[in-house]
């Protein structure tokens, strides 16, 4: 078999494998259990909030409660999913014994422990799109409520023409942005990590309990890294002490993504604009240790004995 | 003309497990080697644990090996390229409950890199085959245990391999789907397809077998053709019909008159209880 038509076989059994893990986890009627939770989330932001701000910002707290409302949701359902789901497959498929029938097959292990993560992952970007849509659907609605009002307040007050549309500027900023879609990528990146850490740790737990309680203690634990890191490895001077403290800590960050970085969500929260520089960095870090953490999952995955 | 390679080929195979609380390691395999040639159906027969199912997932890659080697049509074992002329069948096996009869076999096809037209007809064949076609939109949660084991056949033989491994396979099916899958054994045979079965119903490996393999504790006790095997050869069999008494008293007279000769017994064959089974069932099913 020539390289090329190698390379497709590979991609078509991974794309099988992720389709039909997709399927598998929908199947269990994992949608329900989000477009649940997701309507609770999308009620709850139609609450009136105790408004501490003057009349000129009225209804800009509830354009924040509902990216900070959604956003969250869409952490918590994107990690739980990914960490589950994962931590759910492959000891399914070895208690079920239908990881022998597939292994049986002509199927690397790699395409198989690939395919499953992909198929995740699917899982997870479909969930996070279709709350994608019903935030920016409700913020659109939203926002343009609150400029309506905000302009016909601006207008009694006989504000000029430019700060009435310097006011919509400010207003459309808290509204459904490009950042704020940049944002759910990032939370997307971050399941992306979740996903491949539990993945690598399932490879050698075969216990979905194990495997869902690690996971969430790393993910807990890379929430700390950098302060921890900084804490017991960098000199007050801001620099390392020793070579061997640099070490310790780049294997630190190499072994435990620093979930800190995905902290930029706040700031989109708040209105600010999250440069392209920053999502293309986070983009590189998510590849970077979903490609580590399931090469190290190959490594132990392809001599596991069944 | 270069001769075609074994079907199987395992040779001085050593299998060790490691045990957590013990520290000397469980040996399951034993210096076993086998050797089966393509078209030919061979029994592996052993009691529980004597390392029949170790020693298939050795052939099939799913252990390593702690000594030898193990071939498939001359392609290592632990390669997954050996792996496109093999179908398999663990014992009891379990399906995603979530996916029909056809979109099992779909799925496995589309592993083997099967697509479009060709795996819809390869499917429905199959399906056909292994009589599933009116349970084929039917999740295989809600299959019985003998649709279980042959929609797992039929997983086996999608990619239409030369050689089918079958780890117990009629282990906890009643005795007319254990027919099926027996029959269903004699088609493969006929089709040239290379069987290797372990089982520890004996009188299933009997009847299809060519060639089989004993294995106790580890290690292969007795190993050749059935009928070698099995041959009594310091006696003679005579099956007769419609014999009268006074012919049957003659033939005992002429063994007594011989010296060297003495008749064992003599009585009448008897059918065996799964025949009678059969009979009683799915015979009365058919008259009706």
């Amino acid at each position: 078999m020539n390289p090329l038509s190698n390379t497709i076989a590979h991609a078509s059994r991974i794309r099988v494998i992720a389709f039909h893990a997709f399927t598998q986890l929908v199947r269990m009627k994992v949608f329900y259990f989000l477009a649940f939770f997701a309507l609770i989330l999308i009620g709850s932001n139609f609450f009136n909030l105790p408004q501490h701000e003057g009349p000129e910002a009225a209804g800009v707290n509830i354009l924040h409660s509902i990216k900070s409302w959604s956003l969250g949701a869409m952490t918590l359902f994107s990690v739980v999913l990914s960490i589950v789901a994962t931590a759910l497959l492959l000891p399914k498929d070895v208690e079920d014994r239908t990881l022998y029938t597939i292994l049986a097959k002509p199927v690397p292990r790699l395409d198989y422990l690939a395919g499953k993560l992909l198929g995740v992952l699917l899982l997870v970007f479909v969930s996070l799109a279709m709350m994608d849509v019903l935030m920016t659907g409700i913020l659109h609605i939203r926002t343009n409520m609150v400029m309506e009002s905000q302009v016909a307040f601006a207008e009694s007050r006989g504000h000029s023409a430019e700060q009435i549309a310097l006011l919509k500027s400010d207003i459309m900023a808290q509204g459904a942005t490009a950042s704020l879609q940049g944002a759910v990528f990032s939370v997307f990146l971050r399941a992306t990590i979740i996903a491949s850490m539990a993945l690598l740790i399932s490879t050698f737990s075969t216990s979905t309990l194990f495997t869902t309680i690690i996971s969430f203690l790393i993910y807990f634990m890379g929430h700390f890294q950098a302060d921890a890191r900084a804490a017991y490895f960098t000199s007050e001077a801001g620099t390392s002490d020793s070579f061997l403290a640099r070490g310790i800590s780049l294997l630190i960050s190499l072994a435990l993504p620093d979930f800190q970085l995905f902290n930029v969500i706040d700031a989109v929260i708040e209105g600010q604009v999250l440069p392209l520089f920053i999502l293309g960095k986070l983009t590189l870090i998510g590849l970077f240790y979903a490609v580590f953490y399931v090469i190290s999952s190959w490594f132990i995955f392809a001599k596991k004995e069944f | 003309m270069t001769e075609s390679p074994p079907a199987v080929e395992i040779r001085h195979l050593v299998k060790d497990f490691q045990t957590s609380f013990k520290r000397q390691p469980l040996r399951a395999v034993d210096d076993v080697s086998i050797r089966i040639m393509p078209g030919e159906v061979y029994g592996l027969i052993g009691p529980n644990g004597s390392g029949k199912s170790t020693t298939m997932k050795a052939l099939l890659g799913l252990v390593a090996p702690t000594a030898g080697q193990c071939a498939i049509f001359g392609k290592d074992s632990m390669k997954v390229d050996s792996r496109n002329e093999v179908g398999f069948l663990p014992e009891n096996p379990y399906f995603y409950k979530h996916l029909s009869g056809e979109e099992t076999l779909e799925f496995y096809g589309k592993l083997c890199g099967i697509k479009g037209k060709k795996l819809k007809d390869r499917v429905g064949e199959l399906l056909e085959l292994v009589d599933l076609k009116e349970a084929s939109h039917r999740r295989i949660g809600g299959y019985s245990k003998g649709m279980l084991q042959r929609i797992g056949l039929a997983q086996a033989l999608i990619q239409e391999p030369r050689l089918v491994i079958l780890d117990e396979p009629t282990a906890g099916v009643d005795p007319v789907g254990s027919r099926e899958i027996r029959d269903l054994i004699f088609k493969l045979k006929e089709q040239g397809i290379t069987v290797f079965l372990c089982s520890h119903l004996l009188e299933q490996v009997q009847e299809v077998c060519d060639h089989v393999g004993i294995i106790f504790r580890g290690k292969m006790v007795k190993e050749g053709k059935l009928e070698d095997l099995i041959a009594i050869e310091d006696q003679t069999e005579l099956v007769m019909k419609d014999a009268s008494p006074e012919l049957v008293a003659q033939i005992e007279a002429l063994i007594k008159s011989d010296a060297s000769a003495s008749l064992v017994r003599t009585g009448k064959p008897r059918t065996t209880l799964e025949r009678l089974f059969l009979r009683e069932t799915v015979g009365r099913n058919d008259a009706k």
